[in-house]
């Protein structure tokens, strides 16, 4: 397979060589593995423990490295890296924000095929970050954490693993993911169907559709990229649809050979492209987050497209939502609305009563049977608990303190769990532009963080109650005034409607709130 | 008339029903088509009354964008599904009893196609006020007098199987239907008669009316023809009336209106009422088919085949 990152790889190289602050190991990788220490007193304590190998959990250690932060372990539950690219491998899956912008600003990638590339492609491009900033020392796959606590006494964290071993570490940096977890939803009936199912985040590449009757529950981000391909693919497909999302065209083009090869010669034509990128989805922020002219004009757009592509009055009205724009993920695809429309597809909104052993039961009193049913339901999002039982200091439990909605201070820190840091954390969703924007000004500010600790050689730094009390009384008001909390229900929101999930502002706006550590609104504890 | 919604919508999920719940090929079906006198008027019967629940069903779908309240937006959504499936079963009843020429839907009068016509075109613009009048009144209506009428005329069993899950359905429609209705009352009552007052002279309401009124004068008609007392049908008016008129329906127009009209209509010595409204019947009998717009594509979803 081409390697798409072939062109940062060198370039990145050369500057590693130039860095005083290249990395080296203090022990050797493979001794370390063959150690495994068990008992917590001769337990060798990293610098920095990240949980997770996906763009965040890798993001991390690149920059804490390029920092001087050399002592640092990935533990990653499975046997790949790439998160969300690894596990996301359905047919037609894609990022829905142009390739560009959708990369890490500090390893711009030449090559991508297309505006908007595939899963694949992406996977390569993080492979490809492995590769250059040779990363594979530090990651130990196969190690799923199912327990942290902060031990005060030796001023550090243990991750318990589910393989029965621990890590301990000065700092933890929670790179899990925000939709790492999928499992197929608690239906009615759904342990009766004796028919073939497969989870988009988890497909299954040895099934074959050809002449297959297949049912695909779900109409959102993922579902619109799988239909299309399954269309073309097999004999016939029902989409149960239980809400419309908003559909966008999506401007997606394939990348002229020169674009490359100029990107490849002048970096900083990829970079103001980037950054022309990053202003047009800003400016998408003020229609997307909140009721304005603008939201007005998208939701006509959306329309428009709708009406370009459907002829048919009650089936236009199936698919127009009644919730604004903004409120659930906005989609973008150009072939969702005209794969319905096939002789071989059929979009079907009654509700689901129940699954039984040949199909799926509507309210309306049929039973659609079907080979095969997709689940593009999404995945299991927490937005109270946490992902494992995570005892800060005094014996608190994270996700106690988190039971009527998940906060944070600035979404990285919580008061009470020190030398801890949350990539994705609290109050960080976007709605309109890259999460990877997000999520380098969360691992910068993060690095000043861990430096922090590590230079100088903290017992522990720790957000101040009140800071984080006031920080999301702010938050909390300004998202009361947003699309999200403007009454639909989405997995942003918790069941009584409490908003722990989104950041209400434009990405610039969270980037300069995460530029700086305020070490006034932590403890410093030597 | 107080009703928890959130309790409503659980017991509703956990009510659900299939067509493939019912044997259609049970013993029984002769006791229907070996009846010469029965079977024509039964055939116009069955298809009126399908017909009828298909209409409703569209009306429930126009209530869901309506409602601000979540939970009610999801009841309406099922009751929707549910009326759709009340016309599937009685469609498979027609199947079973030879009713369907070939695979296709019993044809519709005239007046129903002016009414799918119109709802088609406006029951979304619609305010909740007023579809959330004139639906308890044609719910009590067919449960009240049409369905029970023609348990007591129909003896096939499947037909009474199938009839058994339609009005344990329908209860709790009307549950869900009155609660709104008595809701629909506590604003102020100068402001819904204003509401109403510009509503009425609204054309699109108007032609609703127009198109609505005939197709209840013919469907008494085809009740009349096949042996019911339009004494089942006062029934039905008074219990709308009864059960509607609590202190909040009471204070709404459009119940007070309904519950009049209602009134009229079953009276056939209101000359004054039904004089013009069968006028109308004929009328519209005379509208060549063709004139008529392609049914919109909604209808299509209808079937008699318990899978697909
Ligand atoms: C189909 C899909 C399309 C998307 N498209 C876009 C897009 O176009 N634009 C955009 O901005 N965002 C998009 N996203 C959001 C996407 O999740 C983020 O952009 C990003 O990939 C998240 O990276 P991550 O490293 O935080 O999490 P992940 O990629 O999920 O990585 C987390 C890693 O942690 C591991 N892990 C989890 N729990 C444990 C544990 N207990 N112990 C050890 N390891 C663990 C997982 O196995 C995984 O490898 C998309 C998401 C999906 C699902
Ligand atoms: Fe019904
Ligand atoms: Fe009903």
């Amino acid at each position: 397979m081409r390697c798409p990152t072939s062109g940062i790889l060198s370039r990145q190289r050369e500057r590693e060589q130039k860095n005083p602050m290249n990395p080296t190991m203090t022990t050797s990788p493979q001794a370390r593995r063959n150690a495994r220490p068990q008992d917590p007193s001769v337990l060798h304590t990293y610098e920095t423990l990240i949980v997770g190998a996906g763009f965040a959990g890798l993001g991390s250690a690149i920059r804490l490295r390029q920092a001087g932060i050399r002592d640092i372990v990935i533990l990653e539950r499975g046997h790949a890296v790439g998160g969300t690219w690894r596990d996301n491998q359905y047919p037609g899956a894609a990022c829905d924000i142009p390739s560009n912008l959708y990369s890490y600003s500090f390893a711009q990638n030449p090559d991508w095929s297309r505006a908007y590339s595939g899963s694949r492609e992406i996977l390569s491009y993080v492979e490809g970050l492995v590769r250059q900033y040779e990363l594979a020392p530090l990651i130990r796959f196969g190690q799923d954490v199912i327990e942290l606590s902060f031990d005060k006494a030796s001023r550090r964290w243990l991750a318990k693993t589910a393989a029965g071993q621990t890590y301990g570490a000065r700092t933890v940096v929670m790179a899990q993911g925000p939709l790492s977890n999928a499992s197929f939803p608690d239906m009615p009936g759904i342990g009766s169907y004796q028919g073939h199912k497969i989870h988009s985040a988890r497909w299954d590449h040895g099934y074959d559709f050809a002449g297959k009757r297949v049912a695909v529950i779900g109409t959102g981000a993922s579902a619109i990229q799988i239909i299309p391909e399954l269309v073309k693919q097999a004999g016939f497909v029902k989409v149960f649809q239980r809400t419309p999302g908003w559909v966008l065209p999506r401007p997606d083009y394939g990348t002229p050979n020169w674009m490359r090869a100029l990107f490849r010669r002048a970096p900083a034509a990829q970079a103001a492209l980037r950054q022309a990128l990053y202003a047009a989805h800003e400016s998408m922020a003020t229609g997307l987050i909140w009721r304005t002219p603008a939201s007005r004009m998208l939701e006509q757009v959306a329309s428009l497209h709708l009406r370009s592509q459907v002829p048919d009055t009650w089936m236009r009205r199936q698919l127009t939502p009644d919730y604004r724009i903004g409120c659930k993920r906005v989609l973008v695809s150009n072939d969702y609305y005209p794969a319905l429309r096939q002789p071989n597809a059929k979009l079907i909104t009654w509700p689901i009563a129940t699954l039984s052993p040949r199909g799926i039961r509507t309210v309306e009193g049929v039973e659609h049977q079907a080979d095969c049913i997709v689940f593009a339901t999404g995945f299991d999002v927490s937005k109270t608990g946490t992902p494992f039982p995570i005892h800060g200091l005094g014996g608190r439990l994270l996700s106690e303190d988190w039971q009527r909605g998940a906060q944070a201070y600035r979404s990285v820190s919580v008061a009470g769990y020190p030398n801890l840091f949350f990539t994705f954390g609290p109050n960080s969703g976007p709605g309109h532009n890259s999460a990877l924007v997000y999520m380098e000004s969360q691992i910068d500010y993060i690095v000043q963080g861990v430096r922090l600790v590590i230079e100088q050689d903290l017992k522990w730094l720790d957000v101040q109650e009140g800071a984080q009390q006031r920080y999301n009384a702010a938050i909390q008001r300004r998202l009361a005034g947003t699309n999200w909390n403007s009454g639909c229900k989405s997995w942003y929101l918790t069941e009584d409607g409490f908003n722990g999930s989104m950041y209400p502002g434009f990405a610039t706006q969270y980037r300069l709130q995460m530029h700086r550590l305020p070490q006034g609104d932590y403890s410093l504890v030597r | 008339m107080q009703l928890d919604l959130d309790r409503m919508r659980d017991k509703i999920k956990a009510s659900q029903w299939a067509l493939a719940d019912i044997d259609w090929d049970a013993p029984g079906r002769e006791l229907v088509t070996n009846d010469p006198d029965l079977y024509p008027k039964l055939k116009a019967f069955m298809a009126d009354l399908m017909w009828i629940e298909h209409v409703g069903a569209r009306g429930f779908a126009a209530m869901a964008k309506k409602t601000p309240n979540d939970t009610l937006r999801e009841i309406y959504t099922y009751f929707h599904a549910e009326e759709q499936r009340h016309a599937n079963a009685e469609m498979a009843l027609m199947q079973r009893w030879g009713m369907l020429d070939g695979e296709g839907l019993p044809e519709p009068n005239i007046n129903i196609r002016l009414v799918v016509e119109w709802l088609d075109a406006y029951a979304d613009d619609m305010p909740l006020s007023v579809l959330g009048s004139v639906i308890p009144m044609l719910e009590i209506a067919l449960d009240g007098a049409l369905c029970k009428f023609l348990l007591e005329t129909v003896k096939d069993p499947v037909c009474h199987a199938a009839f058994e899950k339609i009005n344990a359905d329908e209860a709790r429609h009307l549950g869900v239907d009155f609660h709104v209705l008595e809701m629909l009352g506590h604003s102020p009552v100068y402001r819904q008669t204003l509401q109403m007052a510009g509503k009425l002279i609204d054309p699109r309401l108007l032609i609703g009316i127009l198109a609505y009124l005939p197709l209840l004068n013919r469907m008494r008609d085809n009740l009349v023809e096949l042996g019911l007392k339009e004494e089942r049908l006062y029934e039905a008016i008074r219990k709308y009336r009864r059960v509607g008129g609590t202190p909040g329906g009471l204070r709404n127009p459009w119940f007070q209106l309904i519950s009049r009209h209602g009134g009229w209509m079953v009276n056939r010595r209101n000359r004054l009422y039904h004089v013009p409204v069968d006028a109308l019947v004929r009328l519209t009998g005379r509208i060549p088919p063709r004139l008529l717009p392609q049914v919109p594509s909604w209808v299509h979803e209808l079937t008699w085949k318990p899978t697909a």
